[in-house]
Formats: structure tokens, C-alpha cells, sequence
């Protein structure tokens, strides 16, 4: 169910990458509601910003009822968060999203994540909620950035079995170049099914999808395109779907088949 | 007394005639903030409003324009949607079924290329039984057909007129702000048998990436929204109710109950809450709660006692000396 709250602020934690924070608050009803590929509209009092901005639900843990959201400073809402305290009363709408990320269940399948800046933290939700769902869930995990302190959100997901590609334009960290890079080879595995889930720039997307295509593997793709309202009423964030229609990112997603989404 | 007996004992008379319609209270929706009621169920409760406006409902299905559709401006938004919708047929079997379930008059947008097509769309959603009002989206900026049928009184008349031989319904004149002069359109639309007049539309602007070149929204220009159109709004509403003798529904910037209370203080029997959904989705009870505590406080029964209930502005020029007896 959609609210429409005040959270208290648990924590604001800076992270290794600069600019990026991790905020925690308590928000018990929000933790029972959220599902991976889901996000909060924040209003902050920026003085100059009139719309709420989206951020994907990070973590949520239904043993404390906190939830976090994991963001890098842009403009004045992400500032006013980054300048939140303990205490604090922070202003949501959510969980929102229509389609989220479902997990592919047919047995032994292979699940990679590709993610990219703040498309990484619902990856990390999905991954947990994977491992909880069966702890023996094999995961794949490709972060792309664009060098090694850009790297972010993946702390503790090896603890849970996951393998980590790690991805770094200028080649600080791990494979250098695109994420694009290694799927091949983990595509290339043909002795179990396979299936990307992937959230992270637009063009980066793309590629991953048509790389899917092209090994006929499943991919489902969430669309962060800008969500005026983020509760399908307003129709501005529209995102064009092959059958040449335009589809609300918010609620007929944000999650698509990658096939589905006609890439500019 | 405490806050309660306060309002125990005030409990003002919030319910306003708009029409055929009664209201429950002077508080609707902007058609295009609120989808078709369902997608807030969860966030508002369509028995406490005083209306719903839904989105505009063309012939055919409509897709509308490529992205960008919406960007952020100070202190409002640009949109232009391009009114996708599905079509009547689609909103007859699909979207009314669900609005019908409550106890909330529904006035369904229908905006029209021509006189005839908003005709047939008209009577088409009374034949169905799926309306209780109409509201003639003649001023929508986002699709020149050519014809801005609001920036003219003759052509406006032609629409009402058009629309008013096919239906019983409460019928709306939906007025844009982008004109000279709005009175003799207003006017055209109440001669021509709008039962009531609602404005405003939204403000044609446009906004340019200076990094790109280019301009933000797709289709080059949108229609502006928000706080920034308020004093546009609120004045143009006092300019018509000065001029018809229709209700009016004001619209343009409501955040919250004070800003609502200057329209209703300007002339507007009822308002619409739009771009403010987007921000707070339950604006619309907010609003209308506000309004009450505004009546309690100020000693009013009824919000018909602040209707239109603005003082003149004192318009005398102050600084030039009182008439003299010269020759
Ligand atoms: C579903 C979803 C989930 C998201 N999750 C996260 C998350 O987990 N963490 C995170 O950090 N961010 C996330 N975002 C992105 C975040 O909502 C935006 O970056 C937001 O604009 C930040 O607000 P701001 O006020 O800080 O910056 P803003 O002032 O809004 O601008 C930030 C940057 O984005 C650009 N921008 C803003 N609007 C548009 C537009 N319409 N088209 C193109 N560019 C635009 C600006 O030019 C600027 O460079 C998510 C977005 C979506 C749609
Ligand atoms: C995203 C969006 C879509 C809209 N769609 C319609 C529409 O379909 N028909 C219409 O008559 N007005 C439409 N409007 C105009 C609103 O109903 C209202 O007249 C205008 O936004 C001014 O009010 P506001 O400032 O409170 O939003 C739309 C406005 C917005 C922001």
C-alpha cells in the first residue's frame, strides 16, 4: 500500500565514493510493502525544487523495520538529504513502482545483476531477497563505474555467496571498460539457464539488453527515467515500448522486459 | 473552547451548486493530475471529494508525444503530455466502472478537433450514463489542430453550443489563460449554455538546455503549472467572476487550503487542486479540511458567505489631488 509519511532519520552514512550517502530511517509499514525495483519519492525542503525526486529502496530489513536509500549528491534535493540528521523527520511517499524485479525461478538458473551508479541499490535489495528466498541462489553481480572510488552499494553481498565482477572505465579496479565486457563470458555458460536483471544509465541498459538479446537470455531492465509524480497519474515519464505505445515508467514499471523498451 | 468543540459546534456548510451538480464540498481535481481516481486509492478517499475531474477522454485512443513530456521550472512544471489517453470506448468499459463505485459526482475532460468531435464525445459519455458533468477542454496548448478554440469568443460559442444540443449534463468551459482578454470568451461560453466556466488551463511557456541547444521538453513547448501561475490564475478568475453570472471552478497553483480560500475569496464557487497532487496526493482532503477550519475560525457557517467575497480593490489614484473649483 502506498503512504504518505514522515520518517525518522536512524542514520546518514557517508560512503567510501564521494558524494555518495546511504541514509536509514524507520519505516516499518514501508519495509512489509517494499519489493525490489521499488522507490520512495522524497520532498525535501530545498526552498527551490516544487516535485518530489525518486530514489530505489536500498535495503529494508523487517527484523529493525529501517530502511535505506542510497544516493549521491546532484542538486538541491540530494543535498538536502546528504544534510540530514539523526532525528530528522524525513518526507516520503511509497513504496512506489508497479512492476518490479521478478525473480526468475526456474531451478539452477544462473542470476547476474548489472548495475551502474544508483542503479546498483535495487539490484542489492533483489539479490538479498533472492538469497532469503533460497540461500543457494547463484548470483552474479557486475558493477560498473567510472573508476575504482565510484564503486558502490556491493559491501556484504560476497558474505551471501554472491561473486562480484567489478567494472572500471579507467581500469583502477577489476576489468577495464564496459560492463558489456565480461558478460560474455558468464552469458556463454550454456550449462544452466541464465537471467539479467539490470538498472543503471540509459545507455549502459541498452547495451546490456541487446547483448541479452543476442544470447537469448531473459532481461529485465528498470527504467529510471525522470517520475514527476511517480503515481501514474501525471504521464510524464514515458517510456516507449515497441508495440508503439508509451508507457508510464512509474507504474507500468519502472521494470520492463528489456525487449520491450524501444532504446534511443 | 478546545480545537474540537470548536469545530463540533461550527461544523460549517461546505456544499456548493455547481450546475446540476451538488457538491460536498468546493473541492475537485485538475483533469491530467489525477489520472482516472483509481491510481490514489490507496492515498485518497473519493467519498470525501467534492468532485473528480478525470483525464481528458479523446474519440480514439491517443499516444501521445514522445519524451521529454515534463520538466521542473521555479516554482512549477511544463508538461506536455499530448493527452494520451485511450479513447472513450476505453474509458466507458474500463476507468467508469471503478469511479461509479463512489459516492463522488464525475466530470470527465473532453477535449475535441472540431465542434463535432467534441459533440460526439459528449454525447457519446451521456449516453453510457459514465458522467455527471462535462468539462469542454477547449484550451489545452498541446495539440494544435490549428485551432485554439478558447482564444476566441466565436469559436468557443460554436463548441458549447455544439456540445449543449446533445447533453443534460452539467457542461464546463474549460478557459485558457493564454488570451487578450478573457471576458468577452467567457462570456461567449455562458451565452452559449455552459453552465459553468473553470479556469485556468495551463500557461504556454517553453525551457532550453543551454548545454544541448536544445529545447527540454520534446514537443518544444508545454503548458506551465504550479505556484508560479497562481497570481495569473487567481486574477483571471476575479476578472471573470465579474463578468458571468455561471460558477466558476478556479484552478492554477492551489498547494493548499490558503490559496484555495483566495480563489474561492476571488469569485470561484469550487477549486481544483492539480499540480499539487504531484507533490502531496492528498492535497485534495487537505485542502478542503483547511477550508473548513478557515470558515470555523472566521465565523462562518457556510462557504457560500465567502464566494466572490473580496472587497473591491480601492482603485481611486491617491496621489492626485482631491477636484478642485477652478475655472
Ligand atoms: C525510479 C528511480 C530511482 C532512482 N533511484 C535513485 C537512487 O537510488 N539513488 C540516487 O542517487 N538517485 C536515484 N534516482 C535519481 C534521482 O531521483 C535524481 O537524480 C534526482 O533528480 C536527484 O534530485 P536532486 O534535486 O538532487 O537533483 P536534480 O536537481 O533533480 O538534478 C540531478 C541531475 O539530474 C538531471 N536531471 C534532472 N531532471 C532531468 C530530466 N528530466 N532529464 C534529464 N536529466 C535530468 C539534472 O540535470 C542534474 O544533472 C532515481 C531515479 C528514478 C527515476
Ligand atoms: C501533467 C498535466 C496534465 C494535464 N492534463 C490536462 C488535461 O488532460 N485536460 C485539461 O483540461 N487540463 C489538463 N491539465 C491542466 C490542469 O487541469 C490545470 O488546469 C492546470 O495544471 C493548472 O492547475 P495547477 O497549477 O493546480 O496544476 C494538466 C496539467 C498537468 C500538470
Amino acid at each position: 500500500m502506498i503512504r504518505k509519511f514522515l520518517a525518522p532519520v536512524i542514520a546518514n552514512m557517508p560512503l567510501a565514493a564521494p558524494g555518495h550517502r546511504v541514509l536509514t530511517f524507520l519505516a516499518p509499514a514501508l519495509v512489509a510493502d517494499a519489493r525490489p525495483g521499488q522507490f520512495v519519492a522524497v520532498a525535501a525542503d530545498t526552498g527551490v525544487q516544487v516535485l518530489r525526486r525518486p530514489f530505489s529502496v536500498f535495503t529494508a530489513d523487517p527484523a529493525t523495520g529501517e530502511a535505506s536509500i542510497l544516493f549521491s549528491v546532484h542538486g538541491p534535493t540530494s543535498q538536502a538529504l546528504a544534510a540530514m540528521r539523526p532525528g530528522d523527520a524525513l518526507d516520503l511517499v511509497g513504496p512506489l513502482g508497479g512492476r518490479v524485479f521478478s525473480p526468475d525461478s526456474r531451478p539452477g538458473v544462473r542470476h547476474i545483476f548489472v548495475g551502474g551508479g544508483y542503479g546498483v541499490p535495487p539490484l542489492v535489495f533483489l539479490a538479498k531477497t533472492i538469497h532469503a528466498a533460497d540461500p543457494h541462489a547463484l548470483m552474479d553481480f557486475v558493477d560498473g563505474a567510472r573508476s575504482k572510488e565510484f564503486l558502490v552499494g556491493t559491501d556484504g553481498l560476497e558474505e551471501i555467496g554472491v561473486t562480484l565482477w567489478l567494472c572500471t572505465d579507467d581500469g583502477s579496479c577489476g576489468h577495464h571498460g564496459r560492463v558489456t565486457g565480461v558478460l560474455p563470458d558468464l552469458l556463454g555458460d550454456r550449462s544452466r539457464p541464465a537471467h539479467i536483471y539490470t538498472c543503471g544509465p540509459t545507455p549502459m541498459m541498452q547495451a546490456v539488453a541487446e547483448m541479452a538479446a543476442a544470447f537469448d537470455v531473459p532481461c529485465q531492465v528498470s527504467m529510471e527515467v525522470f517520475m514527476p509524480c511517480g503515481l501514474g497519474v501525471c504521464m510524464g515519464c514515458a517510456v516507449h515500448r515497441t508495440d508503439g505505445t508509451y508507457a508510464r515508467g512509474c507504474v507500468d514499471g519502472p521494470v520492463f522486459d528489456g525487449r520491450e523498451v524501444v532504446w534511443q | 473552547m478546545t480545537a474540537a468543540a470548536v469545530t463540533a459546534a461550527a461544523a460549517p456548510d461546505l456544499s456548493v451548486q455547481i450546475g446540476k451538480l451538488t457538491l460536498r464540498n468546493p473541492v475537485t481535481t485538475g483533469s491530467g493530475t489525477f489520472g482516472f481516481g483509481s491510481e490514489l486509492a490507496d492515498l485518497v478517499d473519493l467519498n470525501r471529494l467534492g468532485a473528480v475531474c478525470v483525464k481528458a477522454t479523446t474519440s480514439h485512443a491517443r499516444i501521445g508525444n514522445p519524451p521529454a513530456r515534463i520538466v521542473e521550472t521555479p516554482g512549477g512544471m511544463l508538461n506536455a503530455i499530448g493527452l494520451q489517453n485511450g479513447g472513450v470506448e476505453n474509458y466507458i468499459r474500463e476507468k467508469a466502472p471503478f469511479l461509479r463505485r463512489f459516492d463522488c459526482p464525475i466530470i470527465v475532460n473532453v477535449p475535441g478537433e472540431d465542434p463535432e468531435d467534441f459533440a460526439a464525445v459528449t454525447r457519446r459519455l451521456t449516453e453510457a450514463g459514465v458522467a455527471d458533468a462535462i468539462e469542454l477542454n477547449i484550451s489545452c496548448p498541446n495539440v494544435s489542430h490549428g485551432l485554439d478554440y478558447a482564444t476566441d469568443p466565436r469559436l468557443t460559442a460554436e463548441v458549447v453550443s455544439a456540445c449543449r444540443k446533445v447533453t443534460d449534463l452539467t457542461l464546463i468551459a474549460k478557459l485558457s489563460p493564454n488570451v487578450t482578454d478573457i471576458r468577452p470568451i467567457a462570456k461567449a461560453a455562458q451565452d452559449a449554455g455552459a453552465d459553468a466556466i473553470s479556469l485556468i488551463n495551463t500557461l504556454v511557456g517553453t525551457s532550453i538546455d543551454i548545454k544541448r541547444r536544445r529545447f527540454r521538453l520534446a514537443n518544444g513547448t508545454g503548458g506551465l503549472s504550479g505556484p508560479a501561475i497562481k497570481p495569473i490564475a487567481l486574477n483571471l478568475v476575479y476578472r471573470v467572476a465579474q463578468t458571468v453570472t455561471v460558477p466558476i471552478i478556479g484552478m492554477g497553483g492551489i498547494m493548499d487550503a490558503s490559496d484555495a480560500v483566495e480563489f474561492l475569496l476571488a469569485g470561484a464557487t469550487a477549486v481544483a487542486v492539480g499540480t499539487a497532487t504531484f507533490v502531496n496526493p492528498t492535497a485534495v482532503h487537505e485542502v478542503a479540511d483547511g477550508i473548513a477550519a478557515y470558515l470555523a475560525q472566521n465565523g462562518f457557517t457556510e462557504v457560500r458567505q465567502i464566494i466572490g467575497a473580496v472587497q473591491a480593490a480601492d482603485i481611486r489614484p491617491r496621489t492626485t489631488p482631491e477636484p478642485t473649483q477652478e475655472i
